[in-house]
């Protein structure tokens, strides 16, 4: 029986690595749990926004801040967007920031998408994803509830819902007041 | 009772399973007649624990006995029959017990079908089969055993996964899907065997793209289904989104599809046997990828089930199958390619099908690489990474408007090397049909230059799928005087094969220009609504009339109801709902759709205030989508056509061997 070395080592070649990356895969999560960052300072940023305004997170300090890692390209994101317009609306208010961070995206579709949609708060533009790298982002939608004092009190991902949303805040601005 | 009766029937399956493969090499290696009939009694015996097995979980579901594992961990006192019923799939173990099943019964049917034929490849085929029924029993009896004894023994179990309660598609799509995936095996075991026993002829080929047929027809719908699902159930408006694991169900699609267009070469032509034999291997193998994705924890993916011990084990058996593929492969081809014969010139089908399989692997790696990258990147820079859409997009755009292209090309040439007048003949007109759509699109206002590309390329290959169907029944009417209707008939009897094709490929066409036109042109508005305010939306009027909870058994739904008119026409009333399950805490809405030829109204609940009476609703408008599930139906329907047995073909294929063997002299 001839063996044929060239399909052999041809198949080896693709079959090898593909395996070990599989393999790769088993010591980490996926779905990036990242509580490590809860109760922690929040990383420090000053960004531009799509308006052009220079925002600083250590300028918001004093109020609760929402920030939103999010994408024209992620579906889950758009389908989030109203919900996060409305919290916007809402908890002005009373003090909270809402602040979007635009994920490995053009600025120009993110800026049709909120002239759309309407924007109810600013979103910055992140180039070289230098604070999704900061914050652990692993993929869009992450929303990280930030505290009065500027530490993360709790990351949220995948897409948020009304509720959660309206708790988490409830929670944070009661410890305010309380 | 129930669970050590049925984790009983689970390892007389792994037993059936090991001693069928011991002689069904036998058999293969000695030609043994005793030794076959045993495997087929173990290829019948697996099969009937395999579905006793399964019984006695969905009693055990029903009759809601918490002291089996499963039920324990996906039962519910509160859930309708059907939702207990459909929770066999609802989770990681269930779901591997209906592999099984599906697994079982394919196997045991396949003994049954070749029972008095194809005496030198079957042997080798059921033991192949069989031993990937080992490791499916193995996992079944071991490491997933949905039968293990629970105590003590619960009051009550959560209930199934929310979003699998909240369709009725959830019954169909998943055992769909299965009836594909799992159906792959055959046609490994059935590759393998040609490779194992040297010899690939004619009845065998045929046999291999039948029992391919079904399970490729299965997929197809299956993953026409999943989208379907999404689509009436996430309330996002889409129905594909390129995670990882719907391209783990697309994966094997692409290389099933191609080899069912190069096994008409390799019939016809004896050409590309190796090629064609790799694309089935690799169905397989890809099959098992993808349920080592969904399976395995190690891609983040809206389906995938969570974490679980099975992942390394899975790997394991993917890694032994490529090596038993790539080495039957490199150790037996060359036994199987020495009677290729040279290719005709360009202008040939053949030509063309050797292009239509050269897209489809280039598809294919498309897929592969972005689906893979995010782990190969983490694997090297230790930082996680997303592929997103934007990258699929680009990147199989283009090849799949290629892809349509050449059917339509590829119908139109004839056999062997084409004249330039047969060419000019076959091809002038679909060609200024569709030139003629493309420029009626671009003046109409469609600046999309894809769109444009999209529709007029489709319109050729419409054009030619028709013509190909429509011409015989004409001809024949015309040369033998019967009626259209009656030579229609008998053109469609007597190419079955051909027609079905044609009929999968409208299917195809119905999707490829449903999917782009819907993505490009779907419009979204989100609008608050007080009570009794009428609103105009993207060209309906809709008023909110009141809000409702309506409470069942298994959940609480907040129901917002809408009065829908379009234009003067009253279109009645639509009402979306957000359902509470008490498994979850986050609502779930359910979307309503109005599904119309043209468009479809898609309403998603987003929120009820009810202190303010105001509901928030995101409004949809998506063109064509009613096309993507009519496309898969078509393909479905085609495929039935094309695999339905015919008298003719068994009984010719009952010959074949016969004859081989007189011709090899015996």
């Amino acid at each position: 029986m001839a063996m044929n070395w060239k399909i052999l080592l041809g198949g080896a070649v693709l079959v090898v690595p593909l395996v070990a990356v599989l393999a790769s895969g088993f010591g980490s999560d996926p779905r990036g749990s990242s509580n490590a960052l809860e109760g922690q300072r929040a990383s420090d940023f000053a960004l531009e926004s799509l308006d052009g305004d220079r925002i600083a997170l250590a300028d918001l300090a004093g109020g609760p801040v929402v920030i939103n890692f999010w994408a024209t390209w992620c579906q889950p994101c758009l389908a989030e967007h109203p919900i996060l317009l409305e919290g916007a609306r809402r908890y002005k208010a009373r003090g909270v920031t809402f602040l979007g961070v635009l994920y490995d995206d053009d600025a120009e579709l993110a800026r049709r998408y909120v002239g759309k949609h309407g924007a109810a708060f600013p979103t910055l533009l992140d180039p070289g994803n230098h604070v999704a790298i900061d914050y652990g982002v692993v993929g869009v939608p992450e929303t990280f509830f930030l505290d009065q004092r500027g530490r993360v009190f709790k990351k949220h991902t995948g897409p948020l819902d009304f509720q959660t949303m309206v708790e988490t805040l409830e929670i944070l601005l009661s410890a305010e007041t309380g | 009772m129930i669970g050590p009766l049925g984790h009983t029937l689970v390892l007389v399956g792994l037993a059936a399973c090991t001693l069928g493969t011991v002689t069904g090499v036998v058999a293969g290696l000695r030609k043994h007649d005793g030794a076959l009939r045993w495997t087929r009694w173990m290829a019948y015996i697996f099969a009937a624990s395999m579905v006793g097995a399964t019984g006695l979980m969905e009693l055990a579901l029903l009759t809601h006995d918490f002291s089996v594992a499963y039920v324990a961990e996906v039962g519910s006192r509160a859930s309708p029959t059907w939702v207990s019923v459909v929770s066999l799939w609802s989770s990681l173990n269930g779901s591997i017990l209906l592999w099984g099943l599906v697994l079982g019964v394919y196997i045991g049917l396949f003994a049954w079908k070749t029972r008095d034929r194809f005496p030198e490849h079957t042997p080798w085929a059921l033991a192949v089969c069989m031993g990937v029924g080992v490791f499916f029993t193995f996992l079944i009896a071991g490491v997933a055993n949905p039968f293990a004894p629970v105590s003590p023994v619960p009051a009550d179990g959560p209930g199934p996964n929310a979003l699998l309660q909240n369709h009725i598609l959830m019954i169909i799509h998943p055992p769909t899907l299965y009836i594909g995936y799992v159906g792959m095996t055959v046609p490994f075991g059935m590759a393998a065997a040609a490779l194992l026993a040297g010899r690939l002829d004619a009845a065998w080929s045929r046999a291999l793209r039948r029992w391919t047929l079904i399970p490729w027809g299965a997929l197809s719908f299956g993953i026409v289904l999943g989208g379907w699902w999404s689509y009436e159930v996430l309330g996002w408006g889409g129905w594909w989104a390129w995670d990882p694991v719907e391209n783990a169900s697309f994966l094997p699609w692409l290389t099933a599809t191609a080899y069912l267009h190069s096994a008409m070469i390799m019939e016809r032509r004896e050409h590309l046997k190796g090629w064609t034999l790799s694309l089935v291997l690799s169905t397989f193998l890809l099959t098992i990828l993808g349920t080592f994705m969904t399976r395995s924890g190690v891609f983040n993916s809206v389906h995938s089930f969570t974490q679980s011990p099975i992942g390394p084990v899975f790997l394991g058996f993917l890694g032994i199958a490529m090596v038993f593929s790539l080495v039957l492969l490199a150790a037996r081809l060359d036994t199987l390619t020495r009677a290729d014969k040279a290719l005709p010139g360009p202008a040939s089908r053949e030509v063309m099908f050797l292009a239509n399989n050269l897209l489809f692997a280039s598809f294919e790696l498309v897929v592969l690489f972005g689906t893979l990258w995010p782990l190969v990147n983490e694997a090297l820079t230790d930082t996680q990474i997303s592929v997103g859409a934007p990258y699929f997009d680009t990147m199989t755009a283009p090849i799949g408007l290629a892809i349509v292209f050449l059917m339509g090309v590829g119908p139109a040439l004839p056999w062997g090397a084409a004249s330039g007048q047969t060419l000019r003949e076959r091809l002038l007109w679909p060609v200024l049909v569709g030139l003629a759509v493309a420029a009626v699109v671009g003046i109409s206002g469609v600046r999309n230059p894809w769109i444009v590309l999209t529709l007029g390329t489709a319109a050729f290959a419409l054009v030619v799928t028709l013509r190909e169907m429509w011409e015989p029944a004409w001809g024949r009417s015309k040369a033998l005087g019967e009626s259209l209707p009656v030579a229609a008939g008998q053109v469609f009897v007597r190419a079955r094969r051909r027609y079905g094709g044609y009929i999968v490929h409208l299917g195809v066409i119905f999707i490829a220009v449903a999917h782009p036109v819907a993505t490009a042109y779907g419009e979204k508005e989100h609008l608050t609504f007080p009570v009794d305010q009428p609103r105009e939306v993207l060209g309906y009027e809709l008023t909110f009339l009141g809000s409702e909870w309506q409470e069942q058994p298994h959940r609480k739904s907040m129901v917002a109801t809408f009065e829908v008119s379009e234009g003067s026409t009253f279109l009645g009333e639509m009402a979306p709902r957000l359902n509470h399950y008490k498994s979850m805490r986050q609502p779930i809405g359910t979307p309503v759709v109005k599904s119309g030829l043209d468009q479809d109204l898609y309403l998603s609940l987003v929120q009820v205030d009810e202190a303010a009476g105001t509901a928030s609703l995101e409004v949809r408008v998506l063109p064509l989508v009613w096309w993507l599930w009519a496309g898969g139906i078509l393909m479905l329907l085609g495929t039935i056509v094309a695999a339905w047995p015919s008298r003719r073909s068994s009984a010719a294929a009952a010959r074949a061997p016969q004859a081989a063997q007189a011709a090899a002299g015996k």
